[in-house]
């Protein structure tokens, strides 16, 4: 009889003999935990679910009063107007171009940067760490003033260089490959260099290869980031063709002003590839979340 | 002819100095072995060598160049370590083929030489796995295959075979013996365990906190050893120091009062050894059990613990002396209690002075 109620298999059955063990079998601190979990998740998701279900509705029946949770006329309009009558093709190749090449160059010099302070003996290496670090605690809204005006200067504006330049400080990327350099054993280091290894060769041979796993987290990370940045790219430019699509979501509108529904249309189809991406690399994802929040995975 | 020197070398860490003006010559050819307890500055001096650390003073020579300011992978050595340092994501023929690769090696010349080394040390049926997928001895066989790729002058070990098990250990000492009876280069063996560098070199360096305390070949170290330091690093079960005093010395041989009221003659090797208190040092294996009346035994006492090793028996006998360690046959009938008498081999005893010196 106790195996049978340990084992969570007939309730009913242990619930006739002892009702005490009926409430420790069920747990009652675990139910209102589940319980308040799936109201905090439902929370969560109902801005979701609405912002679905709008991009099937006419926009008629988006702008009515009251809520309705399911299109009364189901259609794909939104979705057909987005796709053949704005550029968001030319948005999702913009969003794409900057994305990639801020992802490649952000991780290309964050490893260089984290070796030389992690592994390299030159003058003002600490002073070089402590400013990385300061960086980090600076957050980008109070640079983008600045941001502007240099972009200004290099009349770069209304370009995609605008719109990747700044993108490629990310000091907590070097932060992390700091720290996981700063973890290789020096034995490593000191075969590869009896072996003749240059400095470049022990960090695309060595250092890079042994923190794999991490290169790739931080490359998710950093390409979602870039993928979903959209106050300096709104800034940066005002063409259509230089605009990414989370800026084209804006730019949704005709003689008659905004229609709602063909905004969350755009959104959805901005947001998808992300979702893509989150779903194929999902434990990266996790993982570099938290090493960029300092918990090591 | 030498193949390293060490002439006048200092290693300083801020204001601890981990080696002491150190001259040192390793002979083509040789297997040497850096021996002394943790802290000594065994493993610094082979990474002078090896150009991972630099010289705060004094000239490293390898085969007569002067090699002090020249990068590690320009010194025509190849180190061991203690960890392997295998690269866990690159498979055994990437690991061996290493430096052939970073050199710019044509991949026949790569492919020629792991071949080569794989078939030395038996690595064929490895050569596609990581270092993950691979025992202990197998890993220690693969970095030593690293660094025999590259035709090295002189081989560095430090401490390699310390990760290893007991049983594995003994089977990787004989390849390595069999390995430098193979190739002749000079080998340069860092460790602690005095078995290894007993058993493995033909010349033993005792390091002792970063001054060489002696150099000579094992048997010179354990059957003369130049002082105190020396003949208690050196044997296991370590020799037995004594308190006693000198009576008078005539010639060679020194009267000497003993714990107990007993006396002996010991040699001396020093011209002139200085009257008073000085330490005898006698090894387990130097006392002879005896009857404790018996004229003849040095000291008496009650037999505190009997260890068996099956070869060997290991007493601790309780004597006015303190506890004498004392190592007899395997089948040794003696029981924890009974009183036994010690006579010592006094041929084999050596006299120690107050600072350790030998006499």
């Amino acid at each position: 009889m106790t195996v049978t109620a340990e084992t969570g298999g007939d309730l009913a059955l242990v619930a006739s003999q002892s009702p005490m063990r009926w409430t420790r079998a069920v747990n009652i601190g675990g139910l209102i935990a589940t319980l308040a979990t799936l109201l905090g998740a439902v929370l969560w998701a109902f801005p979701l679910y609405w912002a679905i279900v709008t991009t099937f509705k006419p926009e008629s029946e988006v702008v009515q009063a009251g809520v309705k949770l399911w299109p009364e006329h189901f259609t794909l309009e939104n979705y057909v107007h987005v796709l053949f009558e704005t550029n968001i093709g030319r948005w999702y190749l913009n969003s794409l171009f900057t994305s990639g090449v801020v992802t490649i160059l952000v991780v290309i010099t964050a490893a260089c940067a984290g070796y030389a302070i992690s592994q390299l003996n030159f003058p003002g290496r600490q002073i070089l760490w402590w400013m990385t670090l300061a960086s980090f605690m600076v957050p980008i809204q109070a640079l983008i003033v600045n941001q502007f005006i240099l972009m200004n200067q290099f009349h770069a504006l209304n370009t995609l260089v605008a719109v990747i330049g700044p993108q490629l400080i990310w000091p907590v990327t070097v932060i992390i490959y700091k720290q996981f350099f700063d973890g290789v054993p020096k034995d490593f280091r000191e075969a590869a260099v009896i072996d003749g290894a240059t400095d470049f060769q022990l960090l695309w041979r060595i250092y890079l290869p042994m923190n794999w796993g991490i290169t790739t987290a931080l490359a998710i990370i950093t390409f979602i980031a870039a993928w979903n940045n959209f106050l300096w790219p709104f800034l940066a430019v005002t063409s259509q063709e230089k605009m990414n699509v989370s800026v084209g979501i804006t730019a949704v509108f005709d003689a008659f002003g905004v229609k709602y529904a063909r905004e969350l249309a755009t959104a959805m189809l901005a947001a998808l590839p992300v979702a893509v991406v989150y779903l194929i690399f999902q434990r990266r994802v996790t993982q570099a979340i938290m090493l960029s929040a300092g918990i090591k995975g | 002819m030498h193949n390293v020197e060490l002439r006048h070398v200092t290693k300083r860490y801020g204001s601890v100095e981990a080696i002491s003006d150190l001259s040192l010559s390793v002979d083509k050819g040789s297997f040497t072995a850096l021996l002394g307890p943790s802290g000594c500055g065994k493993s610094t001096l082979l990474r002078m060598i090896a150009g991972l650390e630099q010289i705060t003073q004094g000239q490293c020579f390898i085969n007569d160049v002067d090699v002090t300011d020249t990068p590690p992978a320009k010194r025509k050595i190849a180190m061991v370590f203690q960890s392997y340092a295998l690269y866990p994501h690159m498979t055994v023929r990437q690991n061996v083929a290493f430096s052939l690769s970073v050199a710019g090696a044509s991949r026949a010349v790569q492919e020629r030489r792991v071949g080569e080394v794989a078939r030395i040390l038996q690595l064929e049926p490895l050569l596609e796995r990581r270092p993950a997928q691979l025992s202990g001895g197998q890993r220690q066989r693969v970095a030593i295959g690293r660094a025999l790729v590259r035709e090295p002058e002189v081989f560095l070990f430090d401490e390699p075979l310390s990760n290893l098990d007991a049983m594995l250990r003994v089977q990787m000492r004989l390849e390595l013996a069999k390995l430098h009876k193979d190739l002749g280069t000079t080998m340069i063996y860092v460790t602690h365990d005095q078995v290894e560098a007993m058993t493995l070199a033909d010349k033993i360096v005792v390091l002792d906190k970063g001054r060489i305390s002696q150099v000579g070949s094992p048997l010179d170290l354990y059957n003369a050893p130049a002082n105190k330091f020396v003949a208690a690093f050196i044997g296991s079960p370590g020799m037995n120091f004594i308190p006693a005093e000198i009576s008078s010395v005539t010639g060679t041989m020194a009267s000497i009062a003993l714990p107990g009221g007993k006396r002996a003659e010991i040699g001396v090797r020093s011209p002139t050894p200085p009257e008073g208190p000085v330490e005898l040092g006698v090894r387990p294996e130097h006392f002879l059990l005896t009857d404790p009346a018996a004229p003849a035994a040095s000291f008496s006492g009650k037999v505190a613990i009997v260890e068996h090793l099956g070869n060997a028996t290991i007493l601790y006998v309780d004597t006015p002396a303190g506890q004498l360690i004392v190592e007899g046959e395997g089948n040794l009938g003696v029981k924890s209690g009974d009183a036994v008498g010690l006579t010592m081999a006094a041929a084999q005893a050596h006299l120690f002075s107050g600072g350790g010196a030998v006499l």
